[in-house]
């Protein structure tokens, strides 16, 4: 965790120190886990699927168990003075038939493995999307996405390997170790006791490596996310690094970090590599001991020669698959640590419910009023204090004051992403803590300083503002957004599709866009972020032609970080440290020479034209 | 293989080990494969001749093959491993040093993205083909020769057996693999599709919940994750499959090499019981190597894309290049007097050829200690002005001289300590407070550091923090705000006590007053320096001693804010969008 030595957001958002979904890890909880895994690829809907997949495979596996015994018996009958070619022929087509069945019923048993593995991913998937839907800002606020996003990713993946690498290939080794002792203890127990004697070293052996490498990959891989941070920031940085001359900073570095690689890498590729010649000598020493032991019990004429070579297959059968459990496991609890976490998510309460007897909205004109609002995102870190203020239906209330007095934090709460500590928040004389969240939200617009907008086509983008939109209404509202001319001026016109982020439009365009998507809502109130930082003049200017359109005749609420965008409001609060220091209409507060009043004048560093004190420059009259 | 074999370059003062390597692994499928003729003697002349002596000699003869085979297949390994661990250890370590070498025109050409791709992915494949080629290529095909070889010897008669077993996994393998591959390309593609709709979902979760369309969402993601059902399916089917399948191989094989074997041992034949047992036991070691060779195959293959791609970054020529015969500029004389004579500037395209000019003939002297601004919209020229003159990029046409010298030909260590450039994106590196200030002059006093950051008025928030200069500084920064970082990045510029010094809309998250305070008291700290101001906003350049207004590249005016006012119609323009009347200029309001 990166020390939040700074205050990243201005407003004391909570950050992802404060709280984030990763608790102290359990580990008493690991069958837990796992159960809750399972139900979503073998739950209720899944259960004749996967009763019919064990079935398949535990008759494939009775086949697969045949064989040795039956070429077994074809050696004997080749061993014996006696034996016939018939007899050779009956038991070497009943070993090939056997093997046969294996396979076809493998295949049918796979298939439904397969797909319950991807219905489980997709449950899950699926299940945790539609979870989050429902969650309220509080939790998207308090940690990066991208910590959340690669996180989720990771963790999904693990999953996914569990379900479709581990569950089948755990089940057939298990059935398959379980059938073979089985068949080999029928035929003779002190062959069986001496195919076992590598089985403990084997297992041994298999978890050491695990426990060597498991650890070496995780700190393979937290280098190898050293080296790629480091990476990413120099040569994303690249500008400040050439222009600070420190190119052999970088290299230095680099190199110290790819030894790390190189050292941790060696260590755990070396390990798990380990496995290939361990196994490779152990089931020949099995087959070795088996032949001896069993050469003995000929030579004393307790068994056959048939069923030591059927035993040296049988010791194969069981080996593969005892090794395969223990490298499944590491997939196994890979997937239990990703699962926990995705469980951490898919467990996580909405903070902000709608009360069981809340009513909808009924808009009534638009009066809002905020009575003593208190609210922290942080218990004990206020951040509105003591806010009471009233908008008349129709009015546009200005907001501005320095960055971090909390200015942002009233469109959170007015749309009831977050809940406020004390006070009340009335529109149209209805307490909106008592009024259901989705009726409330479709009356009040939003337009949001970072104009995002889906990869998808325009059009898409504007019909997204409402259920049932047409494409006509949208039209309209990219014309009143000023956004038409220049929507009609691309590729593919209102069909062009926004590249990520809208990335292949200006900023400008975008925030264009965005207005006439607000407007396609059509909301009753309005809260503006204020949107027209770092673009030209001339696309500033069609912008607030576009605001102006959708403000008309709504009550609106907009936050100003240039004063002059908020100077015609027919009242202004001017916030400072979370209390409203100062409220009126812009003349009025000029004339009050107080806070505002040095909020402005500092803009213009002396050089306001015409007279300061009236506070109405002469040069602007258009 | 051209690409990946160029690699063997790095490997030539490693050439001994990789020839033990392989000699190791020649040693290991031999072993291996000795102990399955052992097996026939131990059957025929062991128990079935009833010699109990030649049963526990060739058993334990048989543990020590196995020791040999295991012991040196470790070897191997280990080579394996060293081998693979050390080419990606030499492509990150040169392959980022070449990156050191280039200029911004070839960052313009590799992107951030795909360099990155290139040093994590790309080297990754690379490592893991390197790895198999060592392990596992040559395994296989010793195997085989080595089993042919023995079967000649012993069962003449079943050779052809093991052809046909080995012709059939090697089919069957190169039916199934590749589709593997492909389904799990697929597979990450349709992830990449979900994961992409989560992550725009969850970054616009704003306007998802402020236009009341969860449902929406959901059925969206829905159809996402359903359309990765059907590769999943396919890929993880195929690897299920692998295992049923060589089982089967093998235990069939088995059953038809004995039937094969047996009607010859009882029709009379010559050949014996443990010479048959011994056949199938060649027969189940050369599947598995097969197989796994299947496996491999593509692995390499797609280690030679990757090589390439890699190479195409280390043979890129950097951009912009030391004057061969430079003269060390004297830093300490250097008076800052730029003059832009003629300069005309394009950006060049990825085929070569110049895009419209950026910047036409710009003519504009700025004398020694001269505070100036540089005011026009977006894609008017002023970054890409101001770059030429530490030559990030260098002009297509004129020149622009620093004290009268070309900056061409000025060394560029000296050319870019004499000018520092705060950019407009602050970034910062992780590290400590200390380290991030005294990036660009890392010898430099505590003493020059701190009034540094006074000047750039973040003394005081760093006095704050509990560990002041020690403070943690995240990736990029990131545990600090916009205008925080952007305070640091000038502070850190100025450390460096440029004498020519750049602020490319450097204080574009400062509020007016901050920014006010910074610029009044950079001149105290750089004694002066020549300091060229890029800007959005006129509150940046409206002290300024001189305003450049740039339209589409060209110079239209230049002259003080007062002046400006007065006869510019463009500049009019801005400051009345700026600190006119705004946004609802023109809307009726009643008062």
């Amino acid at each position: 965790m990166t020390n939040r030595a700074g205050n990243s957001k201005e407003n004391g958002k909570p950050q992802a120190a404060d709280k984030v979904i990763s608790g102290p890890e359990k580990r008493d909880d690991t069958w837990g886990i796992v159960r809750r895994l399972l139900g979503y690829m073998i739950g209720q809907e899944n259960r004749s699927r996967f009763t019919i997949a064990m079935l398949l495979r535990a008759v494939s596996l009775v086949g697969l168990v045949a064989i040795p015994y039956l070429t077994g018996e074809a050696i004997n009958v080749l061993s014996d003075p006696s034996g016939t070619t018939a007899a050779l022929r009956y038991y070497s087509i009943l070993a090939v038939i056997s093997g046969l069945l294996f396979l076809v019923l493998s295949i049918l048993s796979d298939r439904q493995f397969a797909d319950l593995a991807t219905k489980g991913l997709y449950n899950l998937q699926t299940y945790l999307f539609t979870h989050m839907q429902t969650l309220s800002l509080s939790f998207f606020d308090r940690q990066p996405l991208g910590q959340l996003m690669s996180r989720v990713t990771n963790d999904a993946e693990a999953v996914a390997q569990f379900y479709e690498n581990a569950v089948a290939q755990i089940i057939r080794a298990v059935v398959q170790v379980g059938m073979v002792l089985v068949v080999m203890l029928l035929i003779s127990v002190p062959l069986t006791v001496t195919s076992l004697i590598i089985a403990p070293v084997m297992l041994i052996l298999t978890f050491a490596v695990e426990r060597v490498s498991t650890p070496a990959f995780a700190k393979m891989q937290e280098e190898m996310g050293n080296i790629s941070g480091f990476q990413e920031e120099t040569i994303a940085g690249h500008k400040v690094v050439i222009s600070s001359r420190r190119q052999e900073w970088a290299s230095e570095s680099n190199k110290s970090f790819a030894n790390n690689v190189f050292e941790v890498g060696s260590k755990a590729y070396f390990t798990s590599l380990l496995q290939f010649p361990a196994t490779n000598s152990l089931i020949i020493i099995q087959t070795v001991s088996v032949l001896f032991v069993g050469g003995f019990m000929v030579l004393d004429g307790q068994t056959t020669l048939g069923t030591v070579t059927a035993f040296t297959a049988y010791a194969a059968l069981l080996a593969s698959p005892l090794s395969d459990i223990a490298n499944l496991l590491s997939t196994t609890l890979a997937a239990v640590a990703g699962g926990r976490r995705v469980f951490q998510i898919i467990d996580e309460q909405p903070t902000i419910v709608d009360a069981p007897s809340a009513q909808d909205f009924k808009f009534q004109g638009g009066q809002v009023t905020f009575e003593d609002v208190d609210f922290s995102y942080v218990p004990g870190r206020k951040i509105l204090k003591h806010n009471t203020f009233e908008a008349q239906p129709g009015q546009m209330i200005g907001i501005c004051g320095p960055t971090g007095a909390g200015k942002s934090t009233i469109i959170n709460i007015l749309t009831r992403y977050y809940d406020i500590d004390s006070g009340t928040i009335l529109i149209d004389g209805q307490d909106i803590s008592k009024l259901t969240q989705v009726s409330l939200r479709k009356q009040i617009g939003v337009v949001l300083q970072e104009a995002f907008l889906f990869t998808d086509t325009v059009m898409n983008n504007l019909l997204y503002a409402r259920e049932g939109a047409t494409e006509e209404e949208c039209i309209e509202a990219a014309r009143q957004a000023n956004a038409h001319d220049f929507i009609t001026h691309l590729p593919q016109g209102y069909d062009t599709l926004m590249t990520e982020r809208g990335a292949n439009l200006s900023q400008g365009q975008r925030q264009m866009i965005t207005i006439a998507r607000a407007m396609v809502a059509n909301p009753k109130i309005l809260v503006l972020d204020e949107a027209t930082s770092n673009v030209d003049t001339r696309t500033e200017k069609l912008i607030q032609e576009g605001l102006q359109r959708l403000m008309t005749n709504k009550t609106s609420f907009v936050i100003a970080h240039r004063l002059s965008t908020i100077r015609p409001a027919h009242k202004i609060l001017v916030i400072n440290g979370g209390e409203v220091v100062e409220q009126g209409p812009h003349d009025d507060l000029m004339s009050q020479k107080g806070f505002y009043y040095t909020l402005y004048m500092s803009q213009f560093k002396g050089k306001a034209p015409g007279g300061a004190e009236a506070g109405k420059s002469e040069f602007v009259s258009t | 293989m051209r690409a990946f074999s160029r690699l063997f370059v790095l490997y030539r003062p490693y050439r001994g080990r990789l020839i033990l390597s392989q000699i190791l692994l020649l040693v290991s499928a031999s072993a291996t494969l000795g102990v399955a003729t052992l097996t026939q003697r131990l059957i025929n002349e062991g128990i079935q001749a009833g010699s109990e002596r030649v049963i526990i000699n060739t058993s334990i003869s048989m543990i020590v093959l196995a020791l040999i085979a295991g012991l040196s297949l470790t070897g191997t390994a280990y080579y394996a491993v060293f081998f693979a661990q050390g080419t990606a250890w030499a492509i990150r370590t040169r392959l980022y040093d070449k990156i050191q070498t280039f200029s911004f025109a070839n960052f313009d050409q590799f992107r951030t993205g795909n360099l990155l791709v290139r040093l994590n992915t790309d080297v990754q494949y690379v490592m893991v083909a390197v790895m198999y080629s060592v392990m596992l290529l040559l395994y296989a095909p010793f195997m085989l020769i080595v089993a042919f070889i023995l079967a000649f010897i012993n069962t003449p008669g079943l050779v052809w057996l093991l052809f046909a077993v080995a012709g059939l996994v090697v089919l069957l393998m190169a039916l199934i693999v590749p589709r593997i591959f492909k389904a799990y390309g697929e597979r990450q593609q349709r992830l990449d599709e979900v994961n992409n709709t989560m992550q725009e979902n969850l970054s616009g979760i704003r306007v998802v919940k402020a236009f009341v369309r969860e449902s929406l969402e959901k059925t969206k993601f829905e159809r996402r994750a359903d359309a990765m059902r059907q590769p999943a399916f396919t890929a993880a089917f195929l690897v299920m499959l692998l295992n049923p399948l060589l089982q089967a191989i093998g235990q069939i094989a088995r059953a038809v090499s004995i039937w094969v074997g047996g009607e010859s041992i009882l029709t009379g034949g010559s050949l014996e019981i443990g010479s048959l047992i011994a056949f199938t036991q060649y027969m189940a070691m050369v599947i598995t190597p097969l197989a796994l060779m299947a496996i491999v195959v593509p692995l390499i293959l797609r280690g030679e894309t990757s090589a390439k791609r890699l190479f195409e970054v280390y043979d890129a020529e950097p951009i912009v290049q030391d004057p061969p015969d430079g003269q060390a500029a004297e830093q300490e004389q250097a008076k800052g007097r730029l003059v832009f004579e003629n300069v005309t500037f394009a950006f060049r395209r990825q085929d070569g050829k110049l895009d419209p000019p950026a910047i036409k003939n710009i003519n504009l002297t700025v004398e020694p200690g001269e505070r100036i601004g540089f005011l026009g919209a977006t894609g008017a020229g002023k970054t890409a002005l101001v770059n030429l003159v530490p030559r990030f990029y260098d002009v297509t046409e004129g020149r622009i001289t620093i004290d009268g010298v070309d900056v061409r030909e000025i060394p560029l260590e000296d050319l870019r300590k004499t000018v520092g450039i705060a950019l407009q994106e602050a970034v910062l590196f992780q590290g400590d407070m200390r380290f991030n200030l005294k990036f660009t002059n890392p010898g430099v006093d505590d003493d020059v550091m701190q009034e540094a950051a006074r000047s750039a008025d973040a003394y005081g928030f760093i006095e704050n923090l509990p560990e002041k200069w020690e403070a943690p500084v995240a990736r990029r920064g990131y545990n600090f705000s916009g205008g925080q970082r952007q305070r640091l990045s000038i502070a850190r510029t100025l450390t460096a006590q440029p004498k020519i010094l750049i602020l490319d809309d450097s204080t574009s998250a400062l509020d007016v007053a901050t920014e006010s305070r910074v610029q009044s008291s950079i001149p105290e700290f750089t004694n002066n320096a020549t300091t060229l101001y890029v800007a959005q906003r006129i509150s940046a350049v409206i002290d300024l001693d001189k305003i450049v207004l740039l339209q589409h590249g060209e110079m239209v005016d230049l002259g003080t804010h007062e002046e400006l006012l007065e006869r510019s119609p463009l500049y009019q323009e801005i400051y009345e969008s700026q600190l006119g009347a705004g946004i609802t200029s023109g809307l009726e309001v009643g008062s």
